[in-house]
């Protein structure tokens, strides 16, 4: 007897000690590598992101852009690895962010950005100040944020308690950054008195001087003297307020003045420049307070590579300790973030899934070969699991959602090998034809060559995954390779433990004497009675043809008639959305404080709420997605963000996208009162984009632009299902223009520059200094500044003076020191602030965004919608525009738009898995070509790849589910089993025919004995699946695999015989008519 | 004592679903509830005035005493439409006669309690006290 690779693995293996051996020393260091690798919730993303601030003072957007912003992105552009290049040019300053290509290594691109910019910056204006570089990654999101709000406490103390901890808590090991949001900090204030200073002749700038040259402190040298080195200092440093206030700002007659003579000195907190304040809400615990209380929030981010929920703990039991010393008891500390324990959470809720998963497919397997196949089985697959978690571990996987998934995706395809094994040595033991030694040995000779093809062509099928680009990919890698090697050891599994244990486990029934026959069993009559027929008669097998095809064609159908929507990936159900409200430009904190309050105390009656958060003038705690869209620089006066946190979602019926999406109505409602504008930020389940929705507008100039973008606006806005619509260009914000009379100031003596820095330091205020003392963690820093009730209105302005520099000048006679009022030489101009000018990747763009919700959950419905009504605009110069879809247009001579946002990921991965199929489709083809040695049969083999479609597009109508990445994912890997199904039961057929059957008596044999293992491994896949039906993100994939895998599977049994005989007919009709 | 935790997360969905199957059948109690408390009555309530002059411009102006404070926050209690009221972060200026210009948060024509009092707690309903006694005042 010819025996194959399995055969002679089991020989060795069936009654070897080293066998169970083997099997425990796998599961101990799986069991070990699931504690040790890091857990995460997000799969870990390198997308090496620069943000550089270029700042150019005084400079209008448009200078900006010309002089700094475009040369710059140029430069940047020649960079190998460089994917975006986006600009903004605001007044002042450009930044410009440099996203790189998915996994370019991080530090490396740091260097090159580094020498370009290095390279270049001779180039750049006089004016422009050094660039500020920071590189963004995905360890910057905090994994933990703590609450510290308190009944009685002000923002100042909260904020000096805050920082204590932060101290405390930067000496635990493996801990990222530490911020804190919100609060005040201390700040020696020297608020300046305007009519004490012209009485005294002091100028502001004077004022400055003093208090920069007091605040030194040097060593000048030593003395050798005896042999010994004396060291010699000089100077003070400045170390409280009341120094400030002794210093000497000037001398009047003969008298010196203090700076207390002419200033109010104020040491305490800084002027209020954010709101942050914390509330429990509807679901809060019982006995929870009720109101809102000013609030600080501590960030701790984790270091790359870290565990989440280990440093969380960690943090949480050392704040634990602080509360009994640090952390005054009127002080409430409260967890509102802990990606730690959602991470476990998450990891534990799979594990748990998988679990079922096992336990489901081993009631299968046992209802069909009793409960001691059922057991072999069950004990093949951890074995499998445990490897390939030792795999993760050793290629530095964490476990995340993405990784975890790859698991859970195969447990009905890994139990497979094992199953089909096991099958049939149950059969042949049942046959009773060899002793049992020999029977296990034939039997899996007789299964293991086409189990090694048939894994191969799974792993072909989910392997070409790994050739996903973009961000996508990162979320997509983790699972082919994952898949692939949980297939790869349960082929080993199959072959090495499987036999062992069913050697021991299995007995050979008692029962029944007689000799096996499959004519006498129900399936062999069943098929008979089906297949029949059909082969009789080939006007029946033409009219099940033709029902067959119609099914498909009926099937995909459903897709255009939008039965069946496409949409990327479905929102998970997460315990947090954030509510982002942008008022007009040059509306102020307190108004836009105003609003942030109104909206959360609507949320606060949200039922569904346990408590709220709001930063006003600071930006949230950011996530992954306000990393991309960086909202880390929403600090302006007219932007709040509240965060939102739910009932933990064990608690509630809703998912929190049904919940975001029942609120935004009321929200916008009360942001729209004050002409604000109010988004609900979900945490996108992909990759996250500036949003979903994003025409990007191109054009000649940015007032065409603009006026284009405020129609396509207009559009979105009445389109059904399209929310949160927005443009990123700001509303006219008036701007008082103090233009400098140039000869009245020469006349004068006073320098243009000595007029901005004195206008500056009087209304912005101007840092002098620092205050050196080592009690305070935080610096404390000393800002000379005009107050509050002094810089109202232009009136306020008139009291400053400036101080005559005299004969310095050069141009004029006055006496150096005299005090001229600013008012006699500006002159007020009245402007609208210049819009910033966005540019993408060299161009100038205007951005319209909008997400979708309600009406349409898919944004490629929505857009195709608008694109008629855009195509319908009215232009200037009268052409149309048509919306273009997968690149920008070649020139900007004529308006064009394209879309962008969650579009160009979708299309990205589709285009992706689109072609990875059809690599699929070839390699399976060539797998199939060189075991059967046929052109034809791998054909006949693979129409079960179409036939699965009759299941997954209906399915996916029954559920009335998306038709998601994840259900692609199903398609292609229901593909590589239904081919091995295919596989099974053509091999069959041959090794009946090789026996000198009869073709149709070997068909329909073929289908009867196959049957029942391809029955239980589809239905182990399709129970296996059920599981993650109830994951919203995960639910595409399972109804791929349930429906696809069930319709597929009768189908299969039915036609591909079918198929095979009227192929294999013909031949056998020749072979025949040679003889 | 990580392993304890792990155990215990892992517990956690199964005791979670145990729970929620237990009491499925009756609400969540909301901590907030809607209390109709009677209405409190207070000495003052004034509209947000306007004045200033030509040059100055418009200016918001509210009483002194209304005011409160909160470490470096101002504050003032808000009448709303429905005669409850709330705390509003403000930002003043300067002080003219009694009265302090605002800088931001109120608008023209609300109304503010004009004389604070810390025992007025947000959601409070308030009405104004028809006949004001030196009792009440200086409660």
């Amino acid at each position: 007897m010819n025996e194959g690779i399995a055969g002679k693995l089991a020989k060795q293996f069936i009654n070897s000690k080293i066998t169970p051996l083997l099997m425990v020393a796998s599961l101990l260091v799986g069991i070990m590598a699931t504690f040790m690798t890091p857990r995460e919730e997000e799969p870990q993303i390198v997308v090496p992101m620069v943000d550089l601030y270029i700042p150019y003072p005084g400079a209008a957007p448009a200078e900006v852009e010309a002089r700094v912003a475009k040369p710059i992105e140029r430069t940047l552009t020649e960079i190998p690895g460089v994917d975006y290049v986006y600009s903004t040019s605001m007044p002042d300053f450009a930044l410009v962010t440099v996203r790189y290509k998915v996994g370019e290594d991080a530090e490396r691109s740091m260097v090159k950005l580094w020498s370009t910019l290095m390279k270049n910056m001779d180039k750049m204006p006089p004016g422009v100040q050094f660039p500020l570089m920071k590189k963004v990654s995905i360890d910057d999101v905090p994994v933990l944020n703590l609450t510290f709000w308190s009944k009685t406490k002000s923002p100042y103390e909260l904020r000096q308690s805050a920082v204590q901890v932060a101290d405390e808590l930067k000496k635990i090991s493996n801990i990222g950054d530490v911020e804190i949001k919100g609060g005040l900090k201390r700040q020696i204030k020297i608020e300046l008195n305007k009519a004490k200073l012209q009485q005294f002749n002091v100028s502001p700038m004077q004022i400055a001087r003093q208090i920069q040259q007091g605040n030194t402190q040097m060593t000048s040298g030593d003395f050798k003297q005896m042999n010994q080195e004396l060291v010699v200092r000089s100077g003070k440093f400045i170390e409280s307020a009341e120094e400030v206030s002794n210093i000497v700002v000037g001398i009047y007659g003969s008298a010196p003045v203090y700076l207390r003579d002419v200033a109010t000195i104020v040491d305490g907190p800084e002027e209020v420049n954010n709101y942050n304040f914390f509330g429990w809400a509807a679901a809060a615990p019982k006995g929870s307070l009720s109101g809102e209380y000013p609030a600080v929030t501590l960030t701790v981010a984790k270091r790359k590579g870290g565990d989440a929920s280990v440093l969380a703990d960690k943090v949480m039991s050392r704040v634990d300790g602080l509360r009994k010393t640090t952390i005054p008891s009127s002080i409430t500390v409260s967890e509102t973030r802990n990606y730690g324990a959602t991470a476990s959470e998450k990891v534990f809720t799979l594990l748990e899934h998988l679990l079922m998963a096992v336990v489901a497919v081993t009631i299968v397997v046992g209802f069909f070969l009793g409960w001691r196949g059922a057991l072999v089985v069950l004990a093949s697959v951890p074995i499998t699991f445990a490897l390939t978690l030792l795999i993760y571990y050793l290629l530095d996987y964490s476990l995340n959602r993405v990784t975890l998934f790859a698991l859970i995706f195969v447990t009905g395809i890994v139990v497979d090998d094992s199953i089909i094994i096991a099958e049939n040595i149950h059969r042949h033991f049942a046959m009773k034809r060899q002793p049992k030694l020999q029977a296990a040995i034939t039997a899996i000779n007789e299964v293991g060559n086409p189990t090694i093809l048939a894994t191969f062509t799974v792993i072909a099928a989910v392997l070409p995954m790994v050739f996903v680009s973009g961000l996508m990919g990162p979320y997509m890698s983790p699972m082919p390779i994952g898949a692939s090697l949980a297939m790869i050891f349960s082929l080993l599994v199959a072959l090495i433990a499987t036999p062992w244990l069913s050697f021991r486990l299995l007995k050979i029934e008692e029962g029944h004497h007689e000799e096996y026959d499959i004519t006498k069993t129900g399936y062999y009559r069943l098929f008979n009675n089906i297949l029949s027929p059909f082969i009789e008669s080939s006007f029946k097998r033409w009219l099940a043809f033709g029902v067959v095809g119609l099914m498909l064609v009926g099937a995909i159908a459903l897709v255009p008639l939008k039965a069946v929507q496409m949409k990327m990936l479905p929102f998970d159900n997460k315990n947090e959305f954030q509510v982002i409200i942008d008022m007009p430009d040059g509306t102020s904190l307190e108004q836009t404080a105003r609003v942030a309050k109104e909206v959360a105390s609507y949320l606060k009656t949200v039922p569904e709420v346990a408590s709220y958060q709001y930063y006003v003038g600071t930006n949230a705690p950011i996530n992954f997605n306000g990393l991309v869209r960086h909202y880390y620089l929403r600090q302006k006066a007219n932007m709040a963000d509240i965060q939102v946190n739910l009932v933990h979602k064990g608690e509630r019926k809703a998912q929190s996208h049904d919940i975001a999406k029942r609120v935004r109505a009321d929200v916008q409602k009360i942001a729209l009162r004050y002409n604000g504008n109010a988004k609900i930020v979900e945490i996108p389940p992909g990759p996250p984009v500036l949003s979903t929705l994003v025409a990007e507008i191109y054009g000649p100039s940015q007032e065409q632009q603009i006026a284009l973008a405020k129609q396509v606006k207009r559009v979105f806005e009445e389109t059904p299902g399209v929310v949160d619509v927005d443009f990123l260009v700001e509303e006219d914000q008036k701007v008082y223009n103090l233009v400098v009379n140039k000869e009245r100031a020469a006349f004068r003596g006073v320098s243009a520059e000595q007029i901005a820095q004195t206008l500056r330091m009087s209304l912005a205020g101007m840092d002098v200094g620092v205050m050196h003392t080592d009690k305070q963690l935080d610096p404390v820093t000393i800002q000379v500044r005009l107050p509050q009730s002094g810089r109202t209105s232009l009136q306020d302005l008139s009291g400053i003076f400036v101080q005559s520099q005299g004969m310095g000048t050069l141009t004029t006679r006055l006496r150096a020191g005299q005090m001229i009022p600013l008012s006699e030489l500006v002159k007020v101009e009245e402007n609208i602030q210049g819009k910033s000018i966005y540019r993408k990747d060299l161009r100038r763009v205007v951005y319209v965004t909008a997400d979708v919700a309600g009406a349409t959950e898919s944004p490629v419905y929505a857009m195709l919608d608008m694109d008629k009504k855009i195509e319908k605009l009215n232009l200037p110069g009268g052409y149309s525009i048509s919306p273009l879809y997968t690149g920008a247009a070649p020139s900007d001579d004529k308006l064009s738009m394209k879309w962008d946002g969650e579009w160009q990921i979708t299309f990205e991965v589709f285009r992706d898995l689109g072609t990875a199929f059809a690599v699929v489709l070839v390699i399976i083809y060539l797998l199939i070509i060189g075991w059967f040695q046929s052109f034809k049969t791998p054909l006949i083999m693979m129409i079960a790849i179409p036939l699965s479609l009759v299941g997954i597009i209906p399915g996916h109508w029954l559920h009335g589910a998306f038709f998601t990445a994840t259900s692609m994912i199903g398609m292609i890997a229901l593909a590589g089993i239904m081919v091995r199904n295919s596989v099974l039961l053509i091999d069959f057929i041959q090794i009946r025919r090789a026996e000198g059957a009869d073709l149709k008596q070997a068909v329909i044999e073929s289908a009867a004995v196959r049957t029942r293992p391809i029955i239980l491994t589809s239905g182990a896949v399709v129970i296996g699946s059920v599981v993650m039906l109830f994951d919203p993100i995960f639910q595409g994939l399972a109804i791929s695999l349930i429906w696809g895998g069930v319709l597929s599977t009768i189908l299969t049994l039915v036609v591909v015989p079918l198929v095979y005989y009227m192929a294999e007919k013909k031949s056998t009709v020749t072979v025949k008519n040679k003889k | 004592m990580s392993v304890k935790r792990r155990i215990r997360v892992y517990l956690l969905p199964l005791l979670l679903a145990l729970a929620v199957s237990g009491c499925g059948d009756h609400a969540e109690t909301p901590v907030i509830k809607e209390r109709q408390p009677a209405a409190v009555a207070v000495n003052s309530i004034v509209p947000v005035r306007t004045g200033g002059n030509s040059a100055q411009g418009e200016l918001l102006l509210i009483p002194e005493t209304a005011l409160f404070r909160n470490g470096e926050m101002t504050g003032v209690l808000v009448v709303g439409k429905d005669q409850r009221i709330s705390q509003r972060w403000i930002r003043t200026g300067r002080s003219l006669n009694g009265d302090v210009v605002v800088l931001g948060g109120v608008d023209k024509g609300e109304l503010v309690v004009g004389e604070y009092n810390p025992g007025l707690l947000e959601g409070v309903t308030v009405i104004k006290s028809p006949n004001v006694t030196e009792e009440v005042q200086s409660k």
